[in-house]
């Protein structure tokens, strides 16, 4: 007893120093532990998000229903619908500027393959044909 | 004082005689011992012969008190008479228990510690009358507080030097500690993650459909974004004097017809082609462009 009073700041410093060295080898094995699998989870998870990202524009479920509604933009006279299971083709005919913009907006936004677009002005109107699948 | 005999193993308390301290009470506004101790030193300035003091304080009823010690010269006394400083468990002073001496203690055979109007003081036994009771220093009369000597050449680090790297190695732990399980956190918490991904998309959790499915809708991301920033890039063409005329998107190739009012618009609508990278051709015989690219 009398000898570890003796050396009792030695023995405050080693116990110390032990505790320091167990918390840096602790964080050494975590950090390991981190850079090897901990790497690797990473990336599995950020893959993970990413097709399930692509999954959810470019196999979205509700396509079908939102590709309908491209027919209900202009008024039914100016369009001519074939949709045959998941391919469309449309033709918009003597559509004016505006009609063509908001119609041009409605296509880039849905996550479908344009396999045809064409645009043609005749006179102040301008028609479009669109072939797409999806 | 004769040598010291035997001093048990586990130590033992030593109570001083106001010989080797020089006691000050004051009154002064501080709350705390620290505070009280930080200005300990100044309050005993021009009182005390040259050497290294220590200060302990106390709080009593109508103020501090405030005693200065000369360690060293403490330690040598308590050598002389055969106690080391390690066999010290703690150092009190009698000031602290002056309350308790009601009668004269006899300190060997000339001198007596009495209490004179609240101040431990030694007196020569003779000033005391004859028939005065006298009292033995007992357990009872040790105080809450006391102080620690420190052993003599035996370690190797002061007191001081020990706690505060004890508090440094304690402090870089914590950090340690903390940064590491912060780390194992996050792989747990990534882990998780996953696993909560993977049960609300089953079909994803073999990595051959993984890949697959990432294949065939990335190819098809790629191509689809780069019409759509095509057909961005051509609506940016139309401006005042700039008529789309025709547009023609295909799998790999577009081509697109602008008319255009006059030359002026025409190169304009040239150079806003190049930035895009787009090559363009000028129709004969007017100042309509065409713009072609692939996919």
């Amino acid at each position: 007893m009398r000898e570890l009073k003796r050396y009792k700041n030695e023995l405050i410093i080693g116990l110390t120093l032990l505790l320091l060295l167990i918390a840096f080898f602790y964080k050494q094995v975590q950090v390991s532990g981190e850079s090897s699998s901990g790497k690797d989870t990473a990336t599995s998870l950020q893959e993970l998000k990413e097709v399930i990202s692509l999954k959810k524009i470019w196999g979205d479920k509700k396509i079908t229903k939102k590709v309908e509604k491209l027919k209900t933009i202009l008024p039914p006279s100016k369009v001519q619908w074939s949709r045959k299971s998941k391919k469309l083709t449309a033709s918009f005919k003597n559509i004016t500027p505006q009609e063509l913009n908001k119609l041009m907006v409605k296509i880039m936004n849905l996550a479908v393959e344009i396999e045809k677009l064409d645009v043609k002005k005749s006179g102040t109107s301008y028609q479009v044909e669109l072939k797409c699948k999806w | 004082m004769s040598s010291v005999t035997h001093v048990p193993p586990e130590g033992t308390n030593i109570m001083l005689t106001p010989q080797f301290y020089t006691i000050k009470r004051e009154s002064i506004p501080v709350k705390y011992s620290y505070q009280a101790k930080r200005i300990a030193p100044s309050l005993f300035e021009g009182l005390l012969e040259e050497a290294e003091y220590k200060y302990f304080v106390s709080k009593e009823e109508d103020g501090w008190l405030f005693i200065a010690y000369d360690e060293e010269k403490i330690k040598t006394f308590l050598e002389q008479k055969g106690i080391m400083p390690e066999q010290i468990s703690k150092v009190y002073f009698a000031e602290q228990a002056s309350e308790h001496f009601t009668a004269p203690v006899l300190l060997g055979e000339k001198e007596a510690l009495v209490n004179l109007n609240g101040t431990m003081t030694v007196v020569p036994q003779v000033a005391l009358t004859l028939d005065e009771k006298t009292m033995q220093v007992s357990t009872e009369l040790t105080p809450k507080k006391g102080v620690t000597f420190e052993g003599r050449g035996e370690s190797f680090i002061s007191s001081n030097e020990a706690y505060t790297l004890a508090a440094i190695f304690m402090l870089f732990a914590v950090i340690y500690f903390v940064e590491g399980s912060r780390y194992g956190g996050e792989n747990a918490a990534e882990a998780a993650e996953i696993q909560t991904l993977l049960e609300d998309y089953p079909s994803l959790q073999s990595s051959y459909t993984r890949e697959s499915i990432a294949t065939k809708y990335k190819t098809i991301d790629k191509k689809e974004r780069k019409k759509r920033d095509m057909i961005k890039a051509l609506s940016h063409m139309i401006f005042k004097g700039s008529t789309l005329t025709s547009l023609s998107i295909g799998n790999k190739k577009f081509q697109a017809e602008f008319a255009c009012k006059d030359a002026n618009v025409a190169k304009k609508l040239k150079e806003l082609a190049k930035k895009e990278k787009f090559n363009t051709t000028k129709v004969a015989n007017s100042n309509d462009i065409k713009i072609e690219g692939t996919l």
